[in-house]
C-alpha cells in the first residue's frame, strides 16, 4: 500500500512545516510510571522539626525536668482533663517523634490525634497548643496515612486559625504543619485552600518576619503550589504569585531555592498555566538565579524557565528575551551532569520552535556544547542531546541544517546509534533523514552520503537492519533503501 | 470437535503424514489440518496428543503444531473474527504452564514459546496469575522446572529489551518487578551457593550454570528500559556475586569442542554485558563496582584462548572495556602509557590476527566470510569488537594510541618483508589495522584538511598494495589480494583518481583468481568503482577512460560467473549490470555473445531460482542491455525477442513464480520499443494474460498492468478489430483491480489506457457498466486514496 504511506509521510511533513510544536515540545513527563528510585535533586515533600529549634528552651518551660511516660500514662493524660498532665504528654509524644526513627504508627495507633488536635484550639494555653502543633507536624511528616490521621481528625481549621495566634512560634509550627500537610497530594491541598489558608498565611510575610520564619512560609506555599490533577485553584495561584515575586528579592538562598521550586510547579502544566506565571514578569529574574553559584537554586530555576520553553512560541520568546540562551551555554557545561541533562531538555524545547529562534540558538554559540554533550555527556545527557539535534533538523532552514552539520554534528550522533535505547534510535534514524532531505536542497546528498560512510555510519545503519524493534529495522532500511541503494 | 479418543487417533495420523518427506501425502495432510484448526478443542486435542501420546515424534510433532497454531492465530485482529474460541483459550492458559514444566526438554521448549506468544497478547492483564504461578516454582528446588520458568521469563520479558517506553510497558515491567524481583534475587543467591555445594559435581553443575545465565539473562532485561529501585537496593547483592562469577573457573565446566562456548563462557559473556549495561545507563550508581569489572574482565581478557567458543566473551569483554574508555570520569583508568601500551598489545592486536579459523572460512565457507568482512555482520567478531575499542581510546588518547599503532604497522611490515610465505599474515595484520583505524573521514583542524596520522594512505597504496596487486600470479596468497582489494574499496574516496585508474586493470585482472573471495572482491570493487560521482555529477570514472578495457572487462566478468562456487554470485553479476550502465554504446558490439549468455543463466537458475538479488541484477542487465541497443538502433528488438521468447515461454509455461513479474517487465519494455503495429507473436499470447491466475498474486500486478498499458498503446486497434472479444476480459481485471484497496490505483491506471486508447465504438457499450463499477466501490468502500484518484 505504497500510497497511503506516502501519504503520512506527507502529512507528517506538512505537521513538520506548519510547525505544530505541541508534537515537538516534551512536557517532563512522558511515562507517569516510574521504574527508579524517586529522584534524589527533588525538593523535600515533608519534613520534620527534628532540631531543638531556640525557641524550645525560652518557651517551652519544664524542659530541664523531663518525665518520661509510658504509653498507657500519656494516654491517660491527654485524655484527662489536668492540664499539667496534658502538657507533660504532649511535651513526650512530641520528644518521641522528634527521635530518628520516630513510632508515628504506635502514637496513630494511641488514638490520642484528635485530642492533640482540640489542644490547638486551647487559646488560654500556649505551651500546649505549641507542643500539640510541633507533635502534629511531625505526625503529619510520616507516610499518607499518617497525615490522614492529621487530616482526618480535623486538625485543618484549627492549624489555618492559628497561624493569627499573636505568638509567633505557634504560628510558625503551624505553617509547618500546613506546609506537610500540603505536600501528601493534591487532596489536602486543595482541603487547606477550602479552609481559606491563603489569606493569613500571606498576611505573615512582611517586611519584619524573620528570615527563618520565612523559609518556612515559604516551603509550604511551595507545597501549595505543588501538584497536579487537579492543578492548585486560579484564583489562589493568583494571590500567591505576587508574595512569591516578593520572597524572590531576599538574598537567602533557602527562601529563593523554595520559590523557584514554586514557580516550577506552576509552570509544569498547560500553556494558560504558564502564561499566568510569564504575565508576572519573574523570567529575567529566574534565569538569573540559574546562572547562580548555589546548585539548589540552579536546579529549580532550570526547571522552571524549562517549562516555560514547553509553552507556546511567544511564551519560548519571552524566556530567550529573558535572556535564557545567554546562560544555557554555561549550564551545558555544568559539572553537574544532571544540571547538563536539563538544560539540553530545555534546548530541546526551543529548538522545537520557529527558525528566528533556532537562529538565535546558533548566534549564542550553542551548537558547539551540543555537540560536545553527544559525544561525551552521560546517558540521559546524551538522549536530551539526541533530541535537540532532532528538533533543530526538522524546523531548522537547510542554511541552518548546513550550519549544524559543519559544527560536527555527524560524528557523535552517528556513534549514538549504539546505544541501548530503541527509541533515541529511531530519533537519530529520522534526523538523518532530515538531514538528507536538507543536503538534497543543495545538492550535497552524495557528499553527505560519503561522510555518514567514513563516520562509520552506513555499517551503523547496515547493522541496525537486524534489530530486535520492528520500527527501528524499518527506518534504517528506508534510510539505506532511499540513500545508500545504489539502483 | 469433541475430546475423544476417537478424534486423537485421526489427529494422529494426520500429524504423522505431515512428516511424510512425500509432498504428495504431506501437503493434504497440512492442508486439512488447517482446515478443521478453527474448530472448537483442537488446541486442547494437540494438548493432549503431546502429553499423552504414545510415540515420541508425535508428541513433538504435536508440540511443534500447536505453537504454530499459537502463533497464527491467538492474536485477536481488530475487525477480524477471534480464531479461538474463549473456553479454550481459558483451558489452554489454565494448563499450559504445569504442562511445560512436566514436558522434556524438546517439547519444554516449544510450549515456552507458546507461552511467550500468548503472554505477548494477554500478559498481565489477561493472564493475572502467570507471574504467582511461575514465582512459586521457584520454591520446587528441582532446577528441571526452576530452568523451564526462567526460560519462559526469559521470552516473555526480553522485548523490554527493545520496545519504546510507554506506560503501558512501565506498568508492566513494574508488575513484573513487584512480583519476580525478590524471588529471582532469591533464587540467584540460592543458586550461587548450591554452586559451591555442588562444586564436584559436574552434572548439577551444569544445571546450576544454566540456571544462572537464563538469571543473568533476566537481570538484563528487567533492567534494561530503567534502574528499578529494588535493583538499585540490591546493587550489592548482584554486583558482588556478577564480579565473582566473572573470575570463577572450575575444571569441570570446562569443555573440549573448540567451536561451541560453554556454559562458563556464555555466563561470563552475559555478565559483560550487563556490566557493559551498567555503565552505560546508570553510571553514577554503578561507579563504586566500575574499577573492579575493569579489572576482572581485563584479566579475562589476558588469559582467554584464541579458541572461536570465546569469540562472543572476548567480543562483549572488549565492548565492555570500550563503552568505559570512552566516558570522561573513567578515563583515569587507561591514562597511563604502560596500560595503554598494554591494551594494545594484550587485548588489541592479538585479536586482531587471522586465525586458523578465518583462514579457515576464507577458504571453504567464503559465503559467510564475504557476509562478515564485507556486509558488516562481524558484529559480534572479535575483530570489530577490538576496533571498537581503538576508537573508543582514541577519544581521549589519540595521539598515543596512533603512534603505537603506526609502530606495529611497520614493524609487521618489516617482519612480512623478512619472509613472505612465511609471514604473510603479519602483513595482512597491518593492513587491517590500516582498513580499519585510519579514519575516513578527514577532520578540518586549524583551516587545513588534515592527512591521516597513522599512515599516508596514498603512500601505503603505492609502496605495499599495488605490488601485491601487480603480482604475475593472481592466485598467489589470495588472503592479501583480498585485504588490498578491500583496501581500494574502501579508501577510494581518498586514494587520487589516478591511483585508481592504475587499479582498474588490476582488478579485471583479478576477476580471474581462484579464491572465491577474491574475485568476489574484485567484481565488488569496480562496482563500487563505477558508482563514484565525479564532478558536475557524472561518473567519476568515464566510458572513455574505460574503452581500452571494454572487451576484457566482459569477458572476465562472464568467465567468473563459470569459476567453481560462483554462478550465481550476486556481485558478479551487480558487477556486471554496473558496467553496461557505465560503458552504454560501447558495450553494443558485444551484445550478441552477452544476451546468449545472459540467456543461458537465465534458463539455468530458472529451474530452481535461489538468488533474489542475483535475479534481479541479472534482469536488470537484460533490460539494460535491450534499452542501450534498442536506442541505437531500435530494429535490433526484433533480435532480443528472438532470444528472449524461447526461455519466456519456457518460466511462463513452468510457472517459476520468482521470474514471472521480471518477465512480464521485460516484454514491456520490448513492446514499448516496437514504432508499429503490434507483431503477431504478442498478439497471441494476449489472451493468456487476462487469465485470473496470473492476477492472484500480488506480485505480478503491477507489471501485468504495465503490460497491459503496453498492449493497448501500441495495439488498441488489433484489439478491438481482432480480439474484440477481449474486451470484457480486460473490463473483467479493471473490475477485479478497483475492488482492492490495495490495487485500485492499478486498476485505473488500465481504465486510462482503455479510454484514451481503444477506438471509442468499442468500448461504448461497456462505458455504463464502468460507472457503476466505480460507484459501488464508492459506497461501499470509501478510501481516501480512491476518493483521490
Amino acid at each position: 500500500m505504497p500510497v497511503t504511506k506516502e501519504q503520512s509521510e506527507r502529512l507528517k511533513k506538512f505537521k513538520n512545516k506548519g510547525k505544530d510544536s505541541t508534537a515537538l515540545r516534551r512536557q517532563r513527563v512522558e511515562v507517569n510510571v516510574e521504574l527508579r528510585k524517586a529522584k534524589k535533586y527533588e525538593q523535600i515533600l515533608k519534613r520534620r522539626s527534628i532540631s531543638f529549634s531556640l525557641v524550645d528552651e525560652s518557651v517551652s518551660p519544664g524542659e530541664d525536668n523531663e518525665i518520661e511516660m509510658s504509653m498507657e500514662e500519656i494516654v491517660e493524660a491527654v485524655n484527662g482533663s489536668n492540664a499539667e498532665l496534658q502538657l507533660l504528654a504532649t511535651q513526650n509524644v512530641r520528644r518521641m517523634l522528634s527521635t530518628q526513627n520516630p513510632p508515628i504508627s504506635q502514637i496513630v495507633e494511641l488514638g490520642i490525634i484528635p485530642r492533640l488536635i482540640e489542644f490547638l484550639t486551647y487559646y488560654d494555653n500556649a505551651s500546649l497548643q505549641f507542643e500539640a502543633a510541633w507533635a502534629l507536624t511531625n505526625v503529619a511528616s510520616g507516610n499518607s496515612d499518617h497525615t490522614r490521621a492529621v487530616v482526618e481528625g480535623g486538625a485543618i481549621p484549627a492549624l489555618v486559625s492559628l497561624l493569627s495566634s499573636p505568638h509567633m512560634h505557634i504560628s510558625e509550627q503551624s505553617v509547618w504543619a500546613m506546609g506537610n500537610i500540603a505536600g501528601d497530594g493534591p487532596l489536602y491541598r486543595d482541603a487547606l485552600f477550602r479552609c481559606n489558608v491563603i489569606h493569613p498565611l500571606l498576611a505573615l510575610v512582611s517586611p519584619t518576619t524573620p528570615v527563618g520564619f520565612l523559609r518556612n512560609i515559604t516551603w509550604t506555599l511551595s507545597n501549595l503550589c505543588r501538584n497536579k490533577d487537579p492543578y492548585p485553584p486560579l484564583d489562589a495561584v493568583k494571590k500567591i504569585l505576587p508574595v512569591l515575586l516578593y520572597l524572590t528579592e531576599y538574598e537567602d538562598k533557602d527562601i529563593i531555592s523554595d520559590s523557584c521550586w514554586a514557580f516550577s510547579y506552576l509552570t509544569d502544566g498547560p500553556n494558560d498555566r504558564i502564561q499566568i506565571v510569564v504575565d508576572t514578569g519573574i523570567l529575567p529574574r529566574l534565569v538569573e538565579f540559574m546562572a547562580s553559584p548555589e546548585l539548589t537554586i540552579v536546579t529549580p530555576a532550570l526547571r522552571a524557565i524549562g517549562n516555560v520553553v514547553t509553552g507556546t512560541d511567544e511564551q519560548t520568546q519571552a524566556a530567550i528575551d529573558a535572556g535564557v540562551l545567554t546562560v544555557l551555554p554555561y549550564l551545558l557545561q555544568h559539572v553537574k551532569p544532571t544540571i547538563q541533562k536539563e538544560a539540553a531538555w530545555m534546548l530541546s524545547n526551543i529548538a522545537a520552535g520557529p527558525p528566528q529562534q533556532i537562529q538565535q540558538i546558533i548566534a549564542c554559540g550553542l551548537l558547539p556544547p551540543v555537540v560536545e554533550l553527544l559525544d561525551k555527556g552521560d546517558f540521559k545527557t546524551q538522549k536530551e542531546a539526541v533530541w535537540v539535534v532532532a528538533n533543530f533538523t526538522t524546523g531548522g532552514t537547510v542554511e541552518q541544517v548546513v550550519e549544524l552539520v559543519q559544527s560536527g554534528v555527524l560524528k557523535p550522533l552517528l556513534n549514538l546509534l549504539l546505544i541501548n535505547d530503541s527509541k533515541i534510535i529511531l530519533i537519530i534514524l529520522d534526523t538523518i533523514s532530515n538531514l538528507f532531505m536538507a543536503a538534497e536542497k543543495v545538492g550535497e546528498r552524495d557528499r553527505l552520503c560519503l561522510l555518514v560512510e567514513e563516520l562509520g555510519g552506513l555499517e551503523k545503519i547496515e547493522a541496525l537492519q537486524s534489530h530486535n524493534n520492528d520500527l527501528v529495522y524499518q527506518a534504517a532500511s528506508n534510510v539505506l533503501d532511499k540513500y545508500f541503494s545504489t539502483e | 470437535m469433541e475430546l475423544s479418543d476417537a478424534n486423537l487417533q485421526t489427529l494422529t495420523e494426520y500429524l504423522k503424514k505431515t512428516l511424510d518427506p512425500d509432498p504428495a501425502i504431506r501437503r493434504p495432510a497440512e492442508k486439512f489440518l488447517e482446515s478443521v484448526e478453527g474448530s472448537q478443542n483442537y488446541p486442547l486435542l494437540l494438548l493432549t496428543l503431546l502429553e499423552k501420546s504414545q510415540e515420541n515424534v508425535i508428541k513433538v510433532c504435536a508440540s511443534v503444531t500447536f505453537k504454530n497454531y499459537i502463533k497464527r492465530n491467538w492474536r485477536i485482529v481488530e475487525d477480524e473474527p477471534n480464531k479461538i474460541c474463549e473456553l479454550d483459550r481459558i483451558a489452554i492458559k489454565a494448563n499450559i504452564v504445569p504442562l511445560m514444566l512436566s514436558s522434556p526438554e524438546q517439547i519444554q521448549k516449544q510450549l515456552s514459546d507458546a507461552i511467550s506468544i500468548i503472554g505477548r497478547e494477554d500478559f498481565p492483564q489477561k493472564w493475572p496469575d502467570l507471574l504467582t504461578e511461575m514465582v512459586n516454582r521457584f520454591q520446587s528446588g528441582d532446577f528441571h522446572v526452576i530452568n523451564g520458568v526462567l526460560r519462559t521469563a526469559h521470552s516473555l520479558f526480553k522485548r523490554y529489551r527493545h520496545e519504546f517506553k510507554s506506560n503501558e510497558l512501565w506498568s508492566e515491567i513494574k508488575l513484573v518487578l513487584d512480583a519476580f524481583a525478590l524471588p529471582l534475587t532469591n533464587l540467584f543467591k540460592a543458586t550461587i551457593e548450591l554452586c559451591s555445594t555442588h562444586a564436584n559435581d559436574a552434572s548439577a553443575l551444569k544445571v546450576l550454570f544454566s540456571s544462572l545465565i537464563l538469571i543473568a539473562k533476566l537481570f538484563y532485561s528487567l533492567n534494561f528500559q530503567d534502574l528499578p529501585e529494588f535493583f538499585e537496593d540490591n546493587m550489592e547483592t548482584w554486583m558482588t556475586n556478577f564480579h565473582s562469577l566473572l573470575t570463577l573457573d572450575n575444571k569441570l565446566l570446562q569443555t573440549d569442542d573448540e567451536e561451541e562456548a560453554g556454559l562458563l563462557e556464555l555466563l561470563k559473556s552475559q555478565i559483560c554485558d550487563n556490566a557493559a549495561l551498567y555503565a552505560q545507563k546508570y553510571d553514577e550508581e554503578f561507579q563504586p563496582y566500575l574499577p573492579r569489572f575493569v579489572t576482572a574482565i581485563w584479566n579475562l581478557l589476558v588469559t582467554t584462548g584464541q579458541e572461536v567458543k570465546y569469540d562472543l566473551l572476548v567480543s562483549n569483554a572488549i565492548q565492555f572495556l570500550a563503552s568505559v574508555c570512552e566516558r570522561p570520569h573513567y578515563k583515569h583508568l587507561f591514562e597511563d602509557q604502560n596500560t595503554l601500551t598494554s591494551i594494545c598489545e594484550k587485548v588489541i592486536v592479538p585479536n586482531m590476527e587471522f586465525r586458523a579459523a578465518d583462514e579457515e572460512a576464507f577458504e571453504d565457507n567464503s559465503e559467510e566470510y564475504i557476509r562478515r568482512d564485507l556486509e558488516g555482520s562481524d558484529i559480534d567478531t572479535r575483530r570489530r569488537a577490538a576496533c571498537d575499542l581503538v576508537r573508543g581510546l582514541c577519544k581521549f588518547f589519540e595521539g598515543p594510541v596512533t603512534g603505537i599503532f603506526s609502530g606495529y604497522v611497520n614493524s609487521m611490515l618489516q617482519e612480512y618483508a623478512k619472509n613472505p610465505s612465511v609471514n604473510w599474515k603479519h602483513k595482512d595484520a597491518a593492513i587491517y589495522l590500516v582498513t580499519s583505524l585510519a579514519s575516513k573521514a578527514q577532520t578540518q583542524k586549524h583551516g587545513i584538511t588534515q592527512a591521516n596520522e597513522l599512515v599516508n594512505l596514498t603512500e601505503f597504496f603505492v609502496n605495499h598494495i599495488q605490488p601485491d596487486l601487480k603480482s604475475a600470479s593472481v592466485n598467489e596468497f589470495p588472503v592479501l589480494k583480498a585485504d588490498g582489494i578491500k583496501y581500494i574499496m574502501i579508501f577510494r574516496n581518498q586514494v587520487p583518481k589516478e591511483q585508481l585508474l592504475v587499479s582498474i586493470p588490476l582488478l579485471i585482472n583479478h576477476l580471474q583468481a581462484e579464491s572465491i573471495v577474491v574475485h568476489t572482491y574484485a567484481a565488488h570493487a569496480l562496482e563500487r568503482l563505477f558508482t563514484m560521482r565525479g564532478t558536475n555529477n557524472t561518473t567519476l570514472i568515464t566510458a572513455a577512460e574505460m574503452a581500452p578495457f571494454v572487451e576484457v572487462l566482459l569477458t572476465n566478468l562472464f568467465k567468473a560467473l563459470t569459476l567453481p562456487g560462483s554462478s550465481e554470485n550476486e556481485y558478479i553479476m551487480k558487477a556486471i549490470m554496473r558496467s553496461f550502465s557505465l560503458l552504454q554504446e560501447s558495450i553494443i558490439p558485444y551484445i550478441p555473445s552477452v544476451i546468449t549468455q545472459l540467456t543461458q543463466k537465465l534458463l539455468a537458475v530458472s529451474k530452481n531460482p535461489s538468488k533474489p538479488h542475483f535475479n534481479h541484477y541479472m534482469f536488470e542487465s537484460i533490460c539494460l542491455s535491450i534499452r542501450i541497443t534498442c536506442k541505437a538502433n531500435p530494429d535490433a528488438v526484433g533480435s532480443f525477442e528472438e532470444a528472449l521468447f524461447m526461455v519466456f515461454t519456457e518460466i511462463l509455461q513452468n510457472d517459476v513464480q520468482e521470474f514471472i513479474p521480471y518477465v512480464f517487465q521485460v516484454m514491456s519494455l520490448l513492446l514499448e520499443m516496437h514504432k508499429n503495429e503490434i507483431p503477431s507473436s504478442y498478439m497471441a499470447l494476449f489472451p493468456h494474460l487476462l487469465q485470473p491466475v496470473l492476477w492472484e498474486r500480488t506480485g505480478n500486478i503491477p507489471p501485468l498492468v504495465r503490460l497491459l498499458q503496453a498492449y493497448l498503446e501500441r495495439g488498441a486497434n488489433t484489439i478491438a478489430s481482432a480480439a474484440a472479444d477481449k474486451i470484457p476480459g480486460l473490463l473483467g481485471v479493471f473490475q477485479k483491480l478497483i475492488a482492492s484497496k490495495a490495487n485500485d490505483h492499478q486498476g485505473f491506471y488500465l481504465l486510462n489506457s482503455i479510454i484514451e486508447h481503444m477506438p471509442p465504438g468499442s468500448v461504448d457499450q461497456y462505458r455504463k457498466q464502468i460507472f457503476i463499477l466505480l460507484f459501488q466501490r464508492l459506497q461501499n468502500s470509501k478510501t481516501t486514496k480512491f476518493i483521490k484518484s
